[in-house]
């Protein structure tokens, strides 16, 4: 087994609205090596997004701690966070999120123009046109997103994630909006990073493609627990 | 050369994607704005234009900022105190101004006292007592066909020290032999009376060893109100003796030395004068400070009204912005998911909002441009200030700080709310 990348410990995450405080996340441990690929599975509601935003540094827990490559980040600040998201993390939503008035190859390099360092046009195009070979869109690099099926969008949208080389893969019910056969196509994409050493954390509500992952995790009531497989 | 950083460079590209992909909303920002950095301009290049042309004019009736004009009081003992002294020096002249009348001898001139032509100041009174009724008019002869103008004799090209503008003919020649016959260079008030009266070409001065002949060879625009005609000093001299010419009684007679600002000959004047008991009294022009004075309060009004215009614009503009920052919530929460600082979300917002008042302004400018050449070509001929202006760089200026102080504040307020979107958005959305 590779070293751990992700170390969460007794994550807690509680809402404070205009009603009573309801705890989201609670006391949420896990760990996450190098190139594993891991699901994450729950009903609706049951705290997998917020468990993914403080994953992908977007919330912050209000107890436990996150330690992400030996580094403990769970008290952050903002500008160091945007980096560490831009250096370590990719994103995939179930909305692929695509601005509409730029192409496919502009979407990708969004990721890659966000003030985080600094590549010069050549070099910007060659990372842009290597992450959408690496999902197989290169042809539709000049594309808008509106010429576009759901499969091949969110496609791009991978190919955005994918563009900086990240350490770990952050999905979001990636295949939500997609048909079975293109889903299973998008997952076999997203595997397919794993072998190149990136993490992949999963949320899904698909049996099937969570069954693909390394690992399966069950979030109920905010709590998560390991599915041993039968 | 030094280059922009990654965050400038990410905000100026992803700002021109903006304005690319909102064409239209681009559009209407600049034309809520257009019209206040049109007036900033137009104020901003009318009050240069104005002070300009108040300037020229100053220059041409007083001379250049920085020149020093000595009045010397007309004294018989100056003889050729001030001739000699200025002979072969570049950056200094003399003026002799006194009264001649060309035309018929021993009639009245048809403006009598060197008056406008279409003013008449009279002859002048002699006064035998202190109350009026022991004055009577002097008595100048009959009416008849003669012109009374100013006569400035000149040691040097006093072009050097005043603008004056050519406006036909030729200006007087100081490198040739002087003639006889003296050449005159007249203004366009004496212009003016040439062309109404026919005059026969016959000059008198006061003190003068006889009538002369004088050739006019051109006309100049001096900006003086009073016919006048300039004249070389050494073919006046031939007619009329140094010491006539600075005769206190001869009537009328000025002089005055034109200096440049760093001229080594007014000391050397000043002491030979004294030494020879002669007056001075000497003045730096300073036309500019003179003007910037009567002026500054003009445009300081205007330009606040401009500014009032430009309000109204940068309304318009953070009003679009504020509209623009709505629909691209989930934008700007997906540039933050991917590693965009909130500094760079409000320097995107900021980046679209200066480049519209930037492009705005060049319009802006571009309209004050061609603006100004039309109305040139159209009343330029009837308003010499007008003709062949050309387009203050102050206005161009003040365009462009109009329009980016309409771009920061029309983005201000939208480029918060940019960079305050939660990151979470996108996780809901």
């Amino acid at each position: 087994m590779t070293e751990p990348l992700i170390e969460l410990t007794g994550i807690t995450r509680i809402l404070k609205g205009q009603e009573e405080p309801r705890t989201i996340l609670d006391g949420v441990n896990l760990t996450v090596h190098r190139g594993q690929s891991v699901a994450i599975v729950g009903r609706s509601g049951s705290g997998k997004s917020t468990l993914l935003s403080i994953l992908g540094l977007f919330d912050r827990a209000d107890e436990g701690s996150y330690v992400l490559a030996g580094q403990d980040i769970s008290r952050l600040p903002e500008r160091k966070s945007a980096k560490l998201r831009s250096s370590h993390f990719g994103f995939v939503f179930q909305r692929f999120f695509l601005l509409k008035h730029l192409t496919a190859a502009q979407n990708v390099a969004m990721a890659l123009v966000n003030g985080q360092g600094w590549l010069p046009r050549r070099q910007r195009r060659a990372r842009v046109m290597e992450a959408l070979d690496q999902v197989g869109i290169a042809h539709l690099a000049k594309n808008r997103p509106v010429k576009m099926s759901g499969g091949e969008q969110q496609r791009v949208a991978i190919a955005r994630a994918l563009v900086r080389d990240p350490q770990v893969l952050l999905a979001d019910e990636p295949t939500g909006a997609l048909d079975t056969e293109t889903g299973t196509a998008v997952i076999d994409v997203l595997l397919n990073a794993t072998t190149r050493g990136c993490s992949l954390v999963l949320v899904t509500h698909d049996r099937d493609h969570a069954a693909r992952m390394g690992r399966t995790m069950s979030l109920v009531d905010g709590v998560l627990t390991e599915r041993v497989p039968v | 050369m030094r280059r922009m950083s990654g965050s400038y460079r990410s905000a100026l590209i992803i700002g021109i994607q903006g304005i690319r992909a909102r064409k239209l909303r681009t559009l209407l920002s600049m034309v809520s704005l257009f019209l206040g950095v049109l007036a900033v301009v137009v104020v901003q290049a009318g009050a240069s234009i104005a002070e300009r042309a108040l300037l020229a004019d100053m220059e041409m009736t007083q001379g250049y900022d920085g020149t020093k004009v000595m009045e010397v009081l007309p004294n018989d003992k100056l003889g050729t105190i001030v001739t000699d002294t200025l002979e072969g020096q570049p950056d200094a002249i003399a003026m002799l101004t006194t009264q001649a009348i060309i035309g018929e001898p021993g009639v009245k001139p048809v403006n009598e006292g060197g008056s406008p032509f279409d003013e008449n100041w009279g002859g002048g009174m002699i006064c035998n007592g202190p109350g009026p009724e022991d004055c009577e008019p002097i008595n100048s002869g009959p009416p008849g066909a003669a012109i009374e103008i100013r006569l400035s004799a000149l040691t040097g090209d006093i072009r050097t020290f005043r603008p004056l503008r050519p406006m036909t003919g030729d200006w007087l020649d100081f490198s040739s032999v002087p003639s006889l016959a003296p050449k005159l260079v007249i203004n366009r008030e004496a212009e003016k009376g040439f062309n109404r009266h026919q005059v026969p070409a016959e000059m008198r001065i006061n003190g003068a060893s006889a009538n002369l002949t004088p050739q006019i060879v051109g006309v100049v625009d001096d900006g003086d109100y009073q016919p006048r005609a300039y004249v070389r000093m050494d073919e006046l001299s031939n007619w009329l003796p140094s010491t006539a010419m600075t005769d206190p009684n001869s009537g009328g007679a000025q002089l005055q030395v034109l200096l440049g600002p760093d001229s080594p000959v007014e000391k050397v004047l000043t002491s030979k004068l004294q030494a020879a008991g002669v007056e001075t009294y000497a003045q730096t022009i300073e036309s500019y400070k003179q003007l910037e004075s009567q002026l500054s309060l003009m445009r300081l009004l205007f330009l606040s009204m401009a500014g009032l215009v430009l309000l109204i614009g940068v309304a318009g503009i953070l009003n679009v912005g504020l509209a623009t920052v709505g629909e691209r919530v989930e934008e700007f929460a997906l540039r933050r998911a991917v590693g965009t600082p909130r500094l760079l979300l409000a320097g995107i917002v900021l980046a679209e909002t200066l480049l519209t008042g930037l492009l705005t302004a060049a319009a802006a400018i571009g309209a004050g441009v061609a603006g100004l050449k039309v109305v040139s070509m159209l009343v330029g001929q009837s308003e010499p200030m007008l003709r062949d202006v050309q387009f203050p760089w102050e206005a161009g200026v003040a365009g462009i700080i109009a329009g980016i102080i309409a771009g920061v504040l029309g983005g201000f307020i939208p480029a918060l709310r940019a960079a305050g979107i939660p990151i979470a958005t996108v996780m809901r959305a």
